[in-house]
């Protein structure tokens, strides 16, 4: 009896998951264009899913396993069921094929199970605590089912009471499984997650590439078009079948710098809401950690309905620190900054609502091309007594030094002092913008206003553009990151370099050499997330540390799961309250290595740590301590001047 | 004794000359006799102590001179003030009129400025030309009805007064106050109108005359030299020098303040002189009096008394308990805002408001950089603070050290018994606009 | 004084609204005369702060904090017009800068291109006429030029307004009647009644101007007029020259006769270093000592 129905119940609920696909599809469509290559990106998909995913799955060894075996076991499964109990086709060895695919499947969905006996508070409840019930009955029921198929129990062996035992069993696991892919069940991630992979709107992060830049905003304003995402359906397509890749796992939220501040900020929430959005409907079902300090099931949407009038508020947006912990942390490579930037830029270029200082750092931006309202004209003066060339005299350099605004903080000079010390002990040969530099545009484009950024990046590409050199040093890696991975989408392709990297280069070509550090105690370094994970670099600033002797003693966040000082994203300026300062926790971070000296390479990170209250352990910027370490190498006889 | 202190230039050869035989002796002579003594057994004894004189600031200073250099200072400030000549100008052929601000009835500083540039320029004309001042309102010191030299009008520069202290050009008038402008136009015909650059006084005034006469006035004006007239420009970025014989040359003035030193070196009459009739305006502006304002509604940058609070503070409802006994406008070191005691827009600062307060209390701050940055035009600093060796302590004009708690209860306390005993003499201020006045 | 007996200014303000509707019960029509600025710092052409903060009061007077008291009915006769009237070269440059005022939530702006250095007040005048204002709002001094602050009394004395300078507040209380908080130094505040029609310069001690969307700015119309107009032959014939610093006055070098007197008033320094510390003292005195300083420095208002 049982062989006799499983085909149309197969059949059934394979043309209510296609259905059920078809309006995910037209859901996702919903979105704006965007070219993606469709034949070469499902063909790349498989390999972006074993390996890519895989390598950041992987980060949890038994989780990675229990993936394999589950999400294997059952596309094995669903496989071999649709031929031997779906064509019928009478294999004793595809049955046996299927039986052991069960169990291998069966064996996954314990660990589920036994993950879900107690669950992180970062993982999701609701449906998802449904979710390893329904595999172990669907891999259990199918095991049942195949068994007189592989010759194991005689044919006919399901009848009877078993026979609606089991007729409940498939029901239940094919619901789950199939059903509940394309009508937004748990499973709905398999479905949208092979889809995103294979059309993910940075296909450069695949085959262990990096593409961190935001992406460029047409300003054009003549066709109606809103300035950055207003509604859901304001995002590009893939973008929209991002967020329903999302499998609430919550690497994001353990990460993430401003939820554990207590800011109202969650970004799995914030790609959840997302999917409310696209979907339509209210938050109500969501089962996982809320926005600190704001109740669920108040948040409400549709496609078409401003987003922060009624489904996120304006104060999550601005929470971000854009510092990536959650992208990089994500197991589907969702692009939670993109998004969050995405709809920054409505909220800054159509409604003028940009919170805190952003309004006064925008105009001042824009009159004084620095953030802070100060003369141009007194750029360089930092540099008085350094007796830099300037780049209009020289015209050419092997090296374009790139300052950024730390020459207007005094704090921030003292390592551009610094670094010009090693600069000139390395006889390298430099120079500088002096006055010509302008703001690259980092903290402009982080608050939304993209208008803005391209205004100063065109007038900087078009600067840089007089000039002849090989490679752009700077100190500050967001500056770095910007010149570096968001220029060249207006036309300004460079080398560009953080200091720590070419003094790197430096120490190990032997043209600085370095005393041992001995009298700073415990050494820890923070990564500061512009250079590590915007651009990984992570092993020159090390390299630095251990040319001076010093033995690093790391923090238990460090490298790719580096926490946030807090200052990125121009979050000092919209300062949205929370409970905690972010640097204050990156400050006990530090003080659990027992560090007095926490090494840094960057002056935002810089003043947000040394914003700490006292008694903390000191702050200094690589390029300070290297600078105070330099030892004066013995000129060969030849150039030294006889006396 | 004449004051007048006479050198006897021999004596002051032998007090340079050590080797002179006469030196002990004359030195005994100017330093007092009991610099030196013959002790009891015969031998000479100096008495180091008596050598000498201590000094103003405190330190003993041996005057090999004799005396003669301290002496003679301390001499002269002893002597009586000497008279200032009075200066009268009889019959005027011309004037120069400054319409004072005269806050509170009395002169400002930047009104006294105002009238040494009227001297300077009524003096520097061929004709007999006097300075008139005009006054809106009361003044506090009356004008007898003769010369009055030595009233503060008298003795900042104006030969003659126009009081215009009728009710109805009191507070907010700037339209009757215009009709009067222009009925002494009419009368005195003035080559020049100086007026105070000042908000809402001054330069209201100024303004008002010259759209109504149609003339060009010259703002924001800093500087009268050698006939020409520079007054700043717009974001203060430029300067536009104007000259005073020129055809087009502004006859309306609005002075900055330290634009010309007041007078001080003569006595000027002050007599009033009388009053022409002026219309009535047509009053379409109603002055509905001074709102009290919430010390917390002002801005920070605005604020005249900021009571701060920085890490120190542990009991914040007696912060603010304080504050509003004071009248106090309430501030924040960045960390008591980054810990959530205070909203962001309270941090006083080169990160937050720079602030311009006449009195500023920091209590429990230490005085990082950039707060001690945004104090900086702040004129009385007051620290309270347990680390007497912190920076707040060495910028303030007083410090308390000590457990803020305790000192905040004993100052509320006095503020509350102590504010019906200081009503009386403050009402005057709390109603004034600017409390420029020089004493 | 307990914080509950001051009313803050607002508040005042508030509880006396009823209607934000000119006289004769047509809706308000507030015009608001713009300049280009310039930044303090750089010089560079940037939305004129006092401008910005009279728009912003123009709309939030339209916004009406009076029609939302008005019932649903008069809603829409409440409404009131913004006019934005610019009078200069208005090259593209400046154009940019303009767009920063229509960002803040005008949909157009009436641009009176006129030669460089032509008087403006003729042809501001002739504009306002035409639009049948109730309220002009001018900033208080402009940032670039001249900057003598003449505009508003100039166009109120044209048209034989009423002119309100330092304007931070205004409220419509119906009947064609105003009421204005006017700033006075160190936050104190003024209150003055005025009937429309009438001008105002707002004070750079007004609320904040709201921040301007740069894509509503794109979208914005500039409606262009060039007009024929005068030049300016005063300030044609006058010197102007990047500010030189003024010289610091020489403290007080009044009965200085000797050189060696203007010295010392030119080098002495000011009294309050090195303040006095009390450490040992109890609470009260240390209190009494502050308390004492405050009143000799006289910030301790009478109640």
């Amino acid at each position: 009896m049982l062989e006799s129905v499983i085909p149309w119940l197969l059949a059934g609920f394979i043309a209510v998951l296609v259905a059920g696909m078809l309006r995910r599809i037209s859901l996702w469509r919903a979105g704006q264009p965007q070219q993606v290559n469709l034949v070469a990106g499902l063909m790349a998909m498989p390999r972006r899913y074993l390996v890519d995913l895989h390598h950041v799955v992987d980060r949890d060894k038994v989780m990675s396993n229990t993936h394999v075996a589950t999400a294997g076991g059952f596309v094995a499964s669903m496989l071999l069921i649709i031929l031997v109990h779906g064509f019928g086709l009478d294999s004793v060895w595809l049955a046996r094929a299927l039986l052991l695919t069960t169990v291998v499947m069966f064996i996954g969905a314990l660990f589920v199970f036994r993950r879900r006996l107690n669950p992180p508070s970062r993982l999701s409840k609701g449906p998802w605590m449904r979710l390893p019930k329904s595999l172990l009955t669907f891999a259990a029921t199918f095991f049942v089912v195949s068994l007189p198929a592989a010759g194991v129990l005689p044919d006919g062996f399901g009848s009877g009471v078993l026979a609606f035992i089991l007729l409940a069993g498939i029901v239940a696991g094919l619901g789950e499984m199939l059903f509940g892919m394309g009508w937004a069940g748990p499973m709905k991630h398999a479905f949208a997650g092979a889809l995103h992979l294979a059309f993910h709107r940075r296909p450069e992060r695949f085959g262990g590439g990096r593409s961190t830049g935001l992406k460029l905003l047409d300003l054009d304003t003549s066709n109606g078009k809103t300035l950055g995402v207003a509604k859901p359906t304001d995002f590009k397509w893939n973008q929209l079948l991002g967020f329903d890749a999302c499998v609430q796992c919550g690497r994001c939220e353990a990460m993430c710098p401003a939820f554990a501040a207590g800011q109202p900020l969650n970004p799995k929430k914030l790609i959840q809401d997302m999917v409310v959005g696209l979907a339509g409907g209210t938050d109500a079902k969501y089962a996982g950690s809320p926005y600190p300090g704001k109740d669920v099931g108040n948040a409400k949407g549709s496609p078409i309905e401003v987003i922060t009038e009624g489904l996120v508020s304006q104060e999550t947006l601005w929470s971000c620190t854009t510092c990536r912990a959650c992208v990089e942390e994500c197991p589907m490579m969702i692009e939670h900054v993109d998004a969050i930037v995405d709809m920054r830029r409505f909220l800054t270029l159509e409604q003028g609502s940009t919170p805190g200082k952003g309004s006064e750092t925008l105009q001042n931006l824009i009159a004084t091309d620095n953030p802070n309202g100060n003369d141009p004209q007194s750029r360089s003066w930092w540099a008085a007594d350094q007796n830099i060339p300037l780049m209009s005299e020289k015209k050419e350099a092997d090296v374009l030094f790139w300052v950024s605004d730390g020459a207007f903080d005094m704090r921030s000079q003292r390592i551009l002092r610094s670094f010009v010390k090693i600069l000139k002990a390395a006889n390298v040969d430099f120079a500088y913008l002096g006055d010509e530099e302008r703001d690259s545009g980092d903290v402009a484009r982080r608050l939304g206003d993209d208008a803005t950024f391209q205004s100063l990046a065109k007038r900087n590409i078009a600067t840089l553009k007089q000039y002849k050199f090989k490679r752009i040093v700077t100190t500050d890696p967001h500056a770095f990151h910007c010149l570096k991975n968001e220029y060249p989408d207006l036309g300004g392709n460079y080398e560009v370099l953080h200091h720590t990297r070419l003094i790197n280069e430096l120490v190990a070509g032997g043209k600085i050499k370095l005393d041992a550090l001995t009298t700073a105690g415990t050494v820890t370094y923070h990564d500061p997330c512009y250079l590590g994970r915007y651009n990984g670099e992570y092993d020159a600033p090390r390299d630095v540390l251990k040319a001076m002797g010093i033995e690093l003693a790391e923090m238990e966040r460090s490298g790719f799961r580096s926490r946030c000082c807090g200052g990125g994203g121009a979050a000092p300026i919209t300062d949205i309250p929370g409970e905690r300062r972010i640097a204050d926790m990156r400050m006990d971070d530090i003080r659990e290595t027992g560090a007095d000296l926490v090494a840094v390479g960057c002056q935002q990170c810089t003043a947000m740590l040394e914003g700490v209250v006292e008694p903390r352990p000191q702050v200094q910027d690589i390029a300070e301590m290297v600078a105070a370490q330099l030892v004066e190498i013995e000129q060969p006889a030849s150039k030294r001047e006889v006396a | 004794m004449s004051d007048v202190i006479r050198k006897d230039p021999r004596k002051n050869w032998i007090l340079r000359n050590r080797l002179h035989p006469l030196h002990e002796q004359v030195v005994a002579e100017m330093n007092g006799p009991a610099a030196v003594v013959r002790g009891p057994s015969g031998l000479i004894r100096k008495n180091p102590h008596a050598v000498g004189f201590i000094g103003p600031n405190g330190i003993k200073r041996i005057d090999r001179l004799g005396g003669s250099g301290s002496a003679a200072a301390s001499a002269k400030r002893e002597q009586q003030e000497e008279q200032l000549p009075i200066i009268a100008i009889e019959q005027p052929q011309s004037y120069v009129v400054v319409v004072v601000d005269a806050a509170n009835g009395e002169l400002s500083a930047h009104d006294r400025d105002v009238l040494g540039q009227a001297r300077l320029l009524a003096d520097g004309r061929a004709e007999n030309t006097a300075v008139v001042a005009l006054v809106f309102g009361a003044l506090k010191a009356a004008l007898g009805e003769a010369a009055n030299p030595d009233h503060a009008f008298g003795l900042a520069g104006a030969d003659r007064v126009m009081l215009f202290d009728d009710e109805c050009y009191a507070g907010f008038a700037p339209e009757q106050q215009l009709e009067a402008m222009l009925a002494v136009d009419r009368q005195l015909s003035p080559v020049n109108w100086l007026f105070p650059d000042t908000h809402l006084s001054g330069n209201d005034r100024a303004l008002r005359l010259a759209a109504r006469l149609g003339e060009r006035p010259a703002m924001h004006a800093w500087q009268i030299k050698d006939g020409k007239v520079t007054s700043r420009g717009g974001s203060e970025m430029t300067d536009i020098t104007r000259d005073l014989a020129a055809a087009t040359a502004p006859r309306i003035l609005a002075l900055a303040s330290e634009c010309a030193l007041p007078v001080d070196e003569a006595r000027y009459e002050a007599r009033l002189l009388p009053l022409p009739s002026v219309p009535n305006a047509m009053v379409r502006i109603k002055d509905a009096g001074a709102v009290a304002v919430d010390p917390n509604q002002i801005a920070m940058g605005e604020a005249e008394f900021i009571l701060s609070a920085g890490n120190g503070i542990h009991d914040w409802d007696q912060f603010h308990a304080t504050a509003a006994a004071l009248g106090a406008t309430e501030g924040a070191s960045r960390v008591a805002v980054d810990n959530g005691f205070m909203p962001r827009f309270r941090q006083v600062g080169a990160t937050g408001t720079w602030v311009t307060a006449r009195v500023y209390i920091a209590v429990g701050i230490s005085g990082a950089v950039q707060h001690l940055q945004g104090i900086g035009s702040c004129e009385k600093v007051i620290a309270i603070n347990t680390d007497a060796g912190c920076d707040m302590v060495k910028r303030a004009d007083l410090s308390v050290i000590g457990d803020s708690q305790e000192i905040l209860a004993a100052l509320k306390a006095r503020a509350e018994q102590g504010a019906v005993a200081v009503s009386e003499p403050q009402q005057g201020k709390a109603d004034g606009e600017s409390n420029h006045n020089v004493a | 004084m307990s914080r509950d007996s001051i009313k803050s200014p607002a508040a005042t303000l508030a509880s006396n609204l009823n209607s934000s509707t000119g006289q004769t019960g047509k809706p308000l029509t507030i015009t608001t005369l713009v300049s280009v600025g310039q930044h303090p710092k750089s010089g560079r052409a940037r939305v004129a702060d006092q401008d910005a903060k009279a728009l912003e009061l123009a709309l939030s007077l339209s916004a009406g904090k009076g029609t939302a008291a008005v019932g649903k009915g008069e809603a829409g006769a409440g409404k009131s017009q913004i006019n934005l009237i610019h009078a200069g070269t208005a090259t593209a440059e400046q154009q940019l800068v303009l767009r920063g005022y229509l960002g803040m939530g005008v949909g157009q702006m009436r641009v009176l291109k006129q030669s460089d250095g032509a008087d403006v007040i003729p042809v501001l005048v002739d504009a306002v006429r035409k639009s049948g204002s109730d309220v002009v709002l001018t900033g208080s001094r402009a940032e670039a030029g001249e900057g003598s602050g003449m505009t508003p009394y100039l166009v109120a004395q044209s048209l034989g307004w009423p002119m309100v300078p330092a304007a931070v507040e205004i409220t419509a209380v119906g009947s064609g009647e105003f009421e204005i908080l006017q700033a006075l130094p160190r936050g104190q505040r003024r209150l003055l009644k005025v009937r429309a029609p009438f001008v105002a310069s707002i004070d750079a001690a007004a609320a904040e101007a709201r921040q301007t969307a740069w894509a509503a700015g794109q979208r914005g119309a500039l409606e262009h007029m060039t007009l024929s107009s005068n030049d300016d032959a005063v300030l044609a014939e006058a010197a102007v020259e990047p500010a030189r610093k003024r010289p610091k006055r020489i403290a007080r070098a009044k009965k200085a006769k000797t050189a060696a007197d203007r010295f010392k008033a030119a080098t002495a320094k000011s009294a309050s270093k090195g303040g006095a510390v009390l450490v040992k003292e109890s609470a009260e005195e240390k209190a009494e000592a502050i308390y004492q300083m405050l009143l000799s420095q006289g910030v301790l208002k009478a109640r």
